[in-house]
């Protein structure tokens, strides 16, 4: 009789001596079941984990990284799979990671990575979160170390995520979850839980809290935005501006389908700072690899859009806003978690650490992409250099910070009714970003004329005098005419709209007195 | 010749440990302790490695231990193990 213990033995050569075959541009996947013993030698997930690793493989295909052949069978270890990947060590390590922390299954399940050289790439070392332990949360080596957790406690969080799994599939099973994908649900599942049994990252439960209360704020900033009018150009509940493909419930639709998604932006960046706090040696400052967030705020980003265009009927709605709103809604988990104020600025600042590189790196890709398959903003970087809503969240969002926040505030505060000080700001924001929806369809003459027509109908008084209401419904009428529709200064409205009620809401304030000692 | 010869038992698989012996420079033996959680459990590790040498009668053996996560009762065994395959004659 073979022992698990000399399963594993035989488990580690294999790996060793079959990763020093591999053939060039490969590494080595190995696929465990991450469950205590009991459980995974009992036979009852012996069928499921075969499943889990056909979704690991479909999920790494997804990004490329192919697999040629495969071999998974039960060893007295439990289920075991080993798999050759086309990709280097490293990126097919980052990419499993991901799997392990987004996909239903996740939390579950062991993939690592070999090198030809033997090496095995950490999350360490590449900067990712340490594993949470499914009981609590918290880093879990330590906790299966010292047996923090009872076997019943175990179990029943074990049964949990694989019913949570199993939710999932059935959902994607029904097809109510349109888009063909392998991975988590936006819907909830399970009881009690927001986005249940679906979302593994578990931060202590104050921070479910506040990341539920970034996530508020974030939705009310979409529909805030969507309801404001009037807006030329732009989809309001009165006008489809420029639009024929979309409506003012199209935008419904999408805030609806989007909602949950923001909360989940703000627990990667509170879960990414809880794993860099447990560092060794860590002084409570961030993680200098905030970058190294990106790539799980990515992965969440792509199912959003999933979801939008599902809504939507695949109408682009808010795509731009998914990437800077999930980036400084999770700016605003991270900082929470370290127990640091949420405030415009440092949400923004946190932001661009995020995102730091970003131009650079996503437009030298978009050189070598086909002209047909490169995005508008990919296309106006190459010929004009215009670096668009990354360059803006690169820098800090400095067009929200320093003109269209100071701006929302003094017109409140000066008494503007909410609509009117949303539709005046963004004139201004009109006036101070190269917006790249404007450029794709009207070119510089275009972009010239969207913004001398917004600073003439500020100048006039903006929505507090009559001229400046009518120079903004001239305005209407000629963005609808020459189809222009500045949807970028729309997005940027909604992340101003963001940032001021993370700072009156009393969520920076409840925040900070919770974390005092 | 003490009579140790070079050997490992385990894997560097999470909730693991890899053990490797061989040959000492003397007649003592030393012991090389590494972990992922050595803040926590470095000391209990190391009392354990003692606790299994001694136990095991082996002299003039360099114990190397790279712990990841292993539970007591896996490091015990694997000590046990690698120590057993390099006393066999």
């Amino acid at each position: 009789m073979t022992s698990p213990l000399d399963a594993r033995e035989t488990r580690w050569r294999k790996r060793i001596d079959l990763a020093s075959a591999l053939p060039p541009g490969c590494s080595l996947l190995s696929f465990t079941l991450r469950m205590p013993a009991p459980l995974r030698l009992g036979g009852e997930y012996d069928r499921t984990a075969g499943e889990w690793f056909d979704e690991l493989r479909q999920f790494l295909a997804k990004e490329g990284m192919s697999a040629p052949s495969y071999d998974f069978y039960v060893s007295a270890d439990g289920p075991e799979g080993f798999c050759t990947i086309r990709g280097v060590g490293k990126d097919v390590k980052r990419r499993a990671v991901a799997f392990e922390e987004t996909h239903p299954c996740g939390e579950l399940v062991d993939v690592d990575v070999t090198c030809p050289d033997g090496s095995v790439p950490g999350r360490r070392e590449l900067g990712l979160p340490p594993r949470r332990c499914v009981v609590c949360g918290g880093e879990a080596v330590p906790c299966v170390r010292g047996r923090a957790h009872t076997a019943e406690e175990l179990r029943s969080a074990v049964e949990r995520i694989a019913e949570g799994w199993r939710a999932c599939r059935r959902e994607r099973r029904s097809g109510l979850n349109a888009p063909a994908s392998d991975e988590r649900s936006a819907r909830g599942v399970g009881e009690g839980r927001t986005f249940g049994a679906c979302n593994d990252v578990k931060p202590p439960d104050h921070m479910e809290l506040y990341c539920a209360l970034i996530g508020r704020c974030a939705g009310t900033a979409v529909l805030f935005e969507a309801a404001a009018a009037p807006k030329p150009g732009l989809v309001t509940p009165f006008s489809n501006g420029a639009h024929t493909d979309m409506d003012y419930f199209s935008f419904l639709a999408s805030a609806a389908a989007l909602a949950s998604f923001w909360e989940r932006f703000a627990r990667l960046g509170a879960t990414f700072t809880a794993g860099a706090y447990m560092e060794e040696g860590s002084s409570g400052s961030p993680s200098p690899e905030c970058t190294a967030l990106l790539p799980l705020l990515r992965e969440e980003g792509v199912r959003a859009e999933q979801t939008m265009f599902a809504a939507t009927g695949g109408v682009n709605t808010h795509k731009g806003l998914i990437f800077s709103l999930g980036v400084l809604c999770a700016a605003c988990g991270m900082l929470v978690s370290e127990g640091k104020h949420t405030s415009p600025e440092a949400c923004a600042g946190r932001g661009a650490e995020i995102v730091r590189g970003i131009v650079e790196r996503d437009f030298a890709d978009a050189g070598k992409k086909k002209p047909s398959e490169r995005t508008a903003g990919e296309r106006l970087y190459l010929a004009e250099g215009v670096t668009g809503i990354r360059g803006e969240a690169e820098r800090g969002f400095p067009a929200v910070i320093e003109v269209a926040l100071p701006c929302l505030r003094k017109l409140l505060s000066d008494g503007a009714a909410l609509n009117d000080a949303l539709a005046e700001t963004l004139l201004l924001l009109m006036t101070a970003t190269e917006d790249t929806n404007i450029l794709a369809r009207g070119g510089r003459e275009g972009e010239r004329n969207v913004r001398e027509a917004a600073r003439n109908a500020l100048d006039l008084g903006g929505m507090r005098t009559e001229e400046g209401v009518r120079a903004v419904r001239e305005m209407e009428v000629l963005f609808t005419s020459s189809r222009l529709s500045p949807g970028g200064a729309a997005d940027l409205l909604a992340v101003t709209v963001f940032l001021h009620l993370m700072e009156t809401s009393g969520a920076t304030e409840a925040i900070r007195r919770a974390r005092r000692p | 010749m003490n009579g140790v010869k070079n050997s490992v038992a385990g894997s560097l698989e999470s909730s693991d440990v890899l053990v490797t012996v061989g040959p000492a420079e003397g007649a003592e033996n030393t012991l090389d302790v590494e972990s992922i959680v050595f803040k926590q459990f470095g000391a209990r590790i190391r009392s354990v490695a003692e606790e299994v040498m001694a136990a095991s009668g082996v002299r003039g053996a360099d114990v190397r231990i790279q712990d990841r996560g292993a539970l007591e009762c896996t490091l015990r065994a694997r000590l046990e193990t690698a120590l057993e395959r390099a006393l066999k004659a």
